[in-house]
């Protein structure tokens, strides 16, 4: 056999897109994100934002209505008091959206292939239009990994940029560019939503800082940790500010001073964020170990329980009798209020679970990658009720 | 009692060892390199493990600019793979000089409706001067799991998105003690994050600077490789010429949507295969110039 120069070029084509194949060993770069109010579910999975309706998982709408390849949706849909979905996207145009349900066509939106695109945009062509957003803020330099969070009539949004933007809620206008830069000429990599107790907004930053911001007169504190977090902080039934870290430790904040101290040591990174059920904290680290923190003894409950070997990223719903926790290999854990555990839902074939689940319409969503769907919905013993999309 | 003293007339005349019939050296080279791309398919983890922990401690030696951190990882691998560049340059150039070779073109014009008869003739050529015609293509083959791993290594090492960073944790070695890098620094140079596709606002709009360079030094890089051809017209001119433009198109694109830090990665290494063919007098400048290939 002779390798001409042709089949070296079809050799190395072929390697380029085994590359490229294989690449997609990288896969999912990061997970979905996903809300629910009372009876739609929104998920933000990659080139799209779906609303599902919760009884049957039928798909309402998605947006985009034309598929656009440099939008990415990942943060978890943020549902507005006004009826707005605030998403942002972490692709190649990172704008900020606030899509407006209530603008959605009835009946399906015709299509509009690549060609015809770009002849509608030059002006030779007509293209149906749709404009389902109620405005769209494009001023950000960096990525939205945050979702952004709803205070009265602002909408505070951290950026991958290290700037905090905080927007008029109704017209998306820029009220306030806040940069949380630290000391560092690099730009803070503010990665999870904020939290409010009202009167401050609390902002962690992968680079290893925490910043507590006046809601009104947005001056703020800045405070350092040894680990980055990834996660975002909460607010303890003590008033205090409760942030997990990469440098495996949980710390308690002042809300008004910034002046902290840690108070437990952990086994694994926390990435997840932690969730408050009246005096006690519930969590997981990326080593697969479970917590419950009790505020008031400031001690644990029980020892930490070791669900299994593989990460855990997810918050955990926390009900009175217990907690769900949702594992990496797609395993749903139930762990009572001893911390015995137990399999509640067994996972999938394939796929992986990152995304914190939603409890909404009497189901828990769980949200996975690298699986047949995206998104399944579990009754209250565990067992599927429905998949989305149901065909995929 | 047997003597075993034998006079050397009488001693076994020692054989050197002799491979199975129809097994050629060049057949066990293949052999070889077949078995390391399935060892690294097999331990596709490790091997991404492997290459994100160098990353990782380039990194820290570079004074945590991930920037100069590829930079420098690239220069590893071209200096590890050296050797099988050289001999896949070397294979390269006998092959084209092979085109050239009045036997070649002869058997090609004889043979032409006899496929068949055509590659055993040619077979048969590489065999009397010696030329293994996979000369070029087993070093390149034996690159792939590297290059393979590259995309996966550069994407978790950097970290720039929340599945990426939690991969940079699964793979980093203990030792590394990661923690202590993280977040790592990810701009370099005018990019804000090397985890994420380039894109330069010039004169308002969004240009991919980063990925115009890769196509510009893979077509300079290509260019400077083509030997001169008697023919210009022949067909394996034209594929040449053809690869000129393919190659570099291809790996605009592939850098245009990939992360910013793999576009770095070819950049330096285009620059470096330019300086390394260079060094061995085998860089054909002229072929740079309008019309010349032309000799």
């Amino acid at each position: 056999m002779i390798f001409s120069m042709r089949k070296k070029i079809l050799l190395v084509t072929v390697i380029l897109l085994a590359a490229v194949l294989l690449s997609g060993c990288v896969g999912s770069t990061t997970w979905p994100g996903l809300s629910a109010d009372g009876d739609t579910a929104y998920l933000a999975n990659g080139l799209s934002v779906y609303a599902i309706n919760l009884s049957d998982g039928e798909e309402i709408w998605h947006y985009p209505l034309q598929s656009n390849s440099k939008l990415a949706f990942n943060s978890n849909p943020v549902l507005a008091p006004n009826g707005l979905v605030i998403v942002g996207s972490s692709g190649v145009d990172h704008s900020l959206f606030a899509i407006n349900p209530e603008k959605f066509p009835d009946g399906p939106v015709e299509s509009v292939g690549g060609v015809q695109k770009f002849l509608c945009s030059i002006g030779l062509a007509t293209c149906p239009e749709h404009h389902v957003e109620e405005w769209i803020f494009t001023d950000s330099e960096g990525h939205w990994v945050a979702s952004p969070l709803v205070v009265s009539d602002k909408v505070f949004a951290p950026n991958a940029d290290g700037n905090l933007y905080i927007l008029d809620l109704h017209t998306g206008d820029l009220l306030k560019k806040l940069t949380l830069d630290g000391d560092s000429k690099t730009p803070n990599r503010l990665w999870s939503q904020p939290v409010s107790d009202g009167q401050h907004v609390f902002v962690t930053s992968l680079d290893l800082q925490v910043f507590g911001v006046d809601a009104e007169t947005y001056e703020y504190w800045r405070q350092d940790l040894t680990g980055a977090i990834p996660g975002s902080g909460v607010i303890g039934s003590d008033g205090m500010l409760y942030v997990g870290s990469l440098a495996k430790q949980l710390e308690k904040f002042d809300p008004v001073t910034g002046k902290h101290e840690p108070v437990l040591d952990t086994k694994g990174w926390i990435w997840g964020t932690p969730v408050v059920n009246g005096d006690n904290l519930y969590f997981s680290d990326v080593d697969g170990n479970f917590y419950s923190y009790n505020i008031k003894s400031g001690k644990l409950n029980w020892e930490s329980v070791k669900l299994e070997a593989g990460p855990i990223t997810a918050s955990p719903l926390v009900y009175a009798d217990g907690a769900l926790v949702v594992a990496e290999s797609g395993n749903v854990y139930f762990v009572d209020g001893t911390g015995s555990d137990d399999v509640w839902h067994a996972a999938p074939e394939k796929g992986k679970a990152y995304t914190t689940p939603v409890s909404a319409g009497g189901y828990v969503l769980v949200s996975y990658i690298e699986s047949d769907y995206y998104l399944i919905a579990l009754d209250e013993d565990g067992d599927q009720k429905w998949i989305f999309p149901a065909g995929k | 009692m047997k003597n075993t003293n034998k006079t050397p007339a009488q001693q076994p005349v020692q054989q050197p060892p002799q491979l199975p019939q129809g097994f050629s050296t060049e057949s066990l080279k293949t052999i070889a390199v077949i078995a390391v791309l399935v060892l690294a398919f097999t331990n596709w983890n490790s091997l991404i493990a492997i290459m994100v922990n160098i990353m990782i401690f380039i990194y820290r030696i570079a004074g945590h600019n991930f920037g100069l951190a590829i930079i420098l990882f690239t220069i590893l691998i071209r200096v590890v793979t050296w050797p099988l560049n050289a001999q896949q340059m070397k294979g390269q150039v006998a092959m084209q000089e092979m085109q050239n070779d009045k036997e070649w073109q002869a058997i090609q014009k004889k043979y032409a409706k006899d496929k068949e008869k055509l590659a055993q003739e040619q077979m048969r050529v590489y065999r009397e001067k010696g030329i293994n015609p996979f000369g070029s293509c087993l070093p390149m083959l034996i690159q792939f799991p590297i290059l393979f791993a590259l995309i996966p290594t550069i994407t978790y090492a950097i970290g720039s998105t929340p599945l990426s960073l939690l991969k940079l944790a699964e793979y980093a070695y203990d030792f590394q003690n990661v923690v202590g890098l993280l977040p790592l620094k990810s701009n370099f140079l005018w990019m804000d994050d090397l985890g994420l596709p380039e894109r330069t606002l010039v004169l308002g709009l969004s240009i991919p600077v980063l990925a115009l360079i890769v196509g510009i030094t893979t077509y300079v890089q290509t260019k400077l490789t083509m030997p001169p051809s008697a023919d210009p017209n022949d067909q394996t001119a034209q594929t040449t010429k053809m690869m000129a433009i393919y190659m570099p198109v291809m790996l605009f694109f592939f850098s245009l949507n990939y992360a910013s830090g793999l576009a770095v990665y070819f950049i330096t290494s285009n620059v470096l295969g330019i300086v390394q063919y260079a060094l061995q007098g085998k860089a054909n400048w002229r072929n740079l110039l309008p019309g010349g290939q032309k000799k």
